[in-house]
């Protein structure tokens, strides 16, 4: 069961392989891992790398240990509740424990069950000083009628043991719970145990004052799993203010490493030595890292203006966070003789002025491309192979989704022109891309 | 293992429980924990108040945009080395002449290469053994720094340039490695992939209560209730840069110098604004929504 974790993870989109196994025995041997709260956690600072990954997580959890599959849109809540597991987990309630109370109460005590950690029953135990053995016999699980003085200490007693077990056996024992909970009948001691959720689980351990009330773990999960800010964003969706980290992470990929010459004083200094204190300069080349970047926005028509602010952030945060040189040109449709630098589209600048710009600046063109076919007359397309032959890295980003494309005939005339992606961190990505790969071909 | 129990926080520092667990669990399977989260949420604390409560001894790497490796190690000192090398000529052609007096040297040795061997935090937290080393804020590193450093980290033995010196920790004296980041880049997988992570959710009002209380145990209880409910009310505005903790606590320092009437109604008028909200297009929205005021009426 655990060795197929990675996968299982990577079908939630998360990064696992191995290594995450290699160091779950690692932390199962540290003797971090004793309940399955423990599990969650250990886990999870092993196989997130990001707030979005913890809600795919927390799903990929339930879904594998628990059984619990949560649907979108769904409420951990409301999975737990439709769950077989949760089901199984009521049977072994004493009635006493279900008279008035609500399902959402269970669902809480469900949860810390779920998500109690040893340092839970720590905290627990080292709180009442109860570290006393009384009397052996009575730990036995055979008496499940013993006091919380027992049952606690029958608590600590099983965290010893299950120190020592080895992966493999307590794989095998997963193994069991999953299978007991397909055919129904759970029951007998097993790892996530008594009543398929935790060994300290069956009311006695909650009726004993171990609950944490909502807290840790379970409070995590269910914020997690309802919170889009913990589910990474959809980098094929059109550009939200959702996804604008996403797509500035693909922005960041068009910064150019320059390399200047400077003086190399280590090695001028060693050499000289050699040469009993005669110093020759030795130079090196110094690389930084550059970006420009010229924007060109179609901000005439109607279909463009729910993107322009969102385009608008997206590259002034470019600007504050990695690039420093940014210039944006508006137009609407397309272009006759030169761009406004301004958004009212006032203050015109003609093709030979904008093309005395250096040539390295990459250049993002973010327009719909769809237009009455006259508007997009020939001296217009002369205009952008103008700006295409001066500027070699030019790309086109299109918010419309792709398959409007080829629908409208001056789209396609401006698709043989420039390279056309979808306004989407992705389509951003592979624009950023297919730049850096004209600007080693051009080498 | 020696100084792998679990810390849960100082006199002076809340801990939040699953960053304790997680720091935990780096400890003890000796990997850097990467604690990312809102500026503002106490990430650069933990390190320094774990070090200060335990006594253990603290390193700190800051990472800027020029951040190196070679700073983190360690790095030969070629222009000492050179003055070195030219003193010892120097002196050898005044002894030469017959002059006593000589140029010194400063008890290094042109011979010891390790004497021109300027050790980085990295280097030093290695040689102490449990020591804590914290490397603040990588995602401001260049981005190759951060596979760099891994590669340093992940062999517990440091080779010093040109003197070859090998500078080894044993695993149970390595030092508790803290990572932060403030998500302004994304990190490589593969480097992620190496530390145990945590992310820091924003306290819930309850846990920002306790916190407060830490940082102020005989604040009088409305002006508190009244400072932080008006808090968590500009935080679910949706601000460009909503406040954080640090602010808070800023601004409640700057509150303490009033007499608590004189107090309560500064909360009230919201003034010292200046502490919370750090952008025009923020503070707008927060005379607007919560003061009632509009701005251009006003």
């Amino acid at each position: 069961m655990f060795d197929k974790l990675p996968a299982i993870f990577r079908s939630f989109d998360l990064n696992s392989d191995v290594r995450t196994l290699l160091r779950l025995r690692q932390a199962m041997e540290k003797g971090l891992v004793k309940t399955l709260g423990d599990l969650f956690y250990v886990l999870k600072g092993l196989v997130t790398t990001a707030p979005t990954d913890i809600g795919p997580f927390s799903k990929a959890f339930y879904a594998h240990f628990l059984a619990i599959d949560i649907q979108a849109g769904e409420t951990l809540e409301e999975a737990i509740i439709r769950s077989e597991t949760f089901d199984e987990w009521k049977k072994k309630l004493s009635t006493d424990d279900l008279v008035d109370v609500e399902d959402i109460d269970l669902v809480n005590q469900f949860l810390d069950e779920v998500h109690l950690t040893s340092y839970d029953i720590k905290n627990f135990l080292s709180g009442k000083d109860i570290l006393d053995k009384d009397d052996p016999s009575l730990t036995d699980k055979e008496n499940p009628d013993a006091g919380a003085e027992v049952d606690r200490q029958n608590i600590l007693d099983r965290m010893a043991d299950y120190r020592d077990i080895p992966l493999e056996e307590l794989l095998e024992r997963m193994r069991e719970v999953a299978k007991q909970q397909k055919s129904k009948h759970s029951g007998g001691d097993h790892w996530i145990g008594t009543g398929g959720v935790s060994p300290y689980g069956h009311g006695g351990a909650a009726a004993g004052g171990i609950r944490v009330g909502g807290s840790g773990g379970g409070k995590m999960a269910r914020a997690a799993i309802n919170n889009r800010n913990f589910y990474p964003a959809d980098a094929k969706a059109p550009l939200k203010d959702d996804n604008i980290d996403a797509a500035l992470a693909a922005l960041k990929g068009i910064e150019e490493g320059t390399s200047d010459i400077i003086l190399d004083i280590p090695i001028t200094i060693k050499e000289g030595l050699k040469q009993g204190g005669i110093f020759l300069p030795y130079e090196k080349e110094k690389r930084q890292q550059r970006i420009q970047v010229i924007l060109m926005i179609d901000n005439g028509g109607w279909s463009m203006s729910p993107y322009i602010r969102t385009v608008q952030k997206l590259f002034s945060k470019m600007k504050t966070r990695f690039a420093h040189d940014l210039k944006t040109y508006y137009f609407h449709n397309t272009i006759y003789g030169g761009l406004y630098s301004d958004a009212a589209r006032t203050q015109f600048d003609k093709i030979e002025k904008i093309n005395l710009q250096d040539k390295n600046y990459s250049v993002f063109v973010i327009g719909d491309a769809d237009m009455a076919p006259y508007e997009l007359h020939r001296s217009s397309v002369r205009d952008w192979q103008k700006l295409k032959k001066h500027f070699k890295r030019m790309a086109w980003l299109n918010p419309m989704d792709e398959r409007e494309w080829y629908h409208s005939m001056t789209c396609s005339a401006i698709m043989q022109m420039f390279p056309m992606f979808e306004l989407s961190p992705e389509g951003i990505e592979e624009a950023v891309i297919e730049m850096n790969r004209k600007r080693t071909s051009s080498k | 293992m020696a100084l792998t129990t679990m810390w849960t926080g100082s006199e002076s520092y809340l801990c939040d429980r699953e960053l304790a667990q997680a720091f935990h669990m780096a400890r003890v399977i000796g990997m850097p924990l990467l604690i990312e989260g809102e500026p503002g949420t106490g990430k650069t604390e933990l390190p320094i108040q774990f070090a200060k409560d335990l006594g253990l001894e603290l390193f700190v790497y800051p990472v800027g945009s020029k951040s190196s490796v070679e700073q983190f190690v360690a790095k030969f000192d070629h222009v000492k080395y050179l003055r070195d090398s030219q003193v010892e000529i120097l002196n050898a052609q005044r002894a030469e002449k017959g002059l006593e007096s000589k140029l010194s040297t400063g008890g290094r040795e042109t011979e010891n290469l390790q004497d021109y061997v300027l050790k980085g935090p990295a280097t030093k937290a290695f040689s102490t053994p449990n020591s804590v080393l914290l490397i603040d804020e990588i995602d401001k590193a260049p981005r190759e720094f951060p596979n760099d450093l891994l590669f340093a980290l992940s062999h517990r033995k440091l080779v010093m340039p040109e003197s070859g010196e090998v500078v080894e920790v044993a695993e149970e004296n390595m030092p508790a490695i803290i990572i932060t980041s403030n998500r302004e880049q994304e990190l490589p997988t593969a480097f992620k992939g190496r530390c145990v992570y945590h992310y820091i959710s924003f306290p819930p009002e309850e846990t920002m209560r306790e916190i407060v209380a830490k940082h102020y145990p005989k604040m009088d209880e409305e002006l508190q209730d009244n400072c932080i409910s008006l808090f968590y009310q500009m935080r679910s505005l949706g601000l460009e840069r909503a406040p954080a903790t640090r602010e808070l606590l800023s601004w409640i320092k700057y509150l303490h110098s009033f007499e608590k009437a004189e107090a309560l109604t500064k909360v009230k008028r919201a003034s010292g604004m200046g502490v919370l909200i750090k952008n025009n297009d923020d503070l707008q929205k927060v005379k607007t929504r919560i003061l009632g005021k509009n701005p251009k009426f006003n």
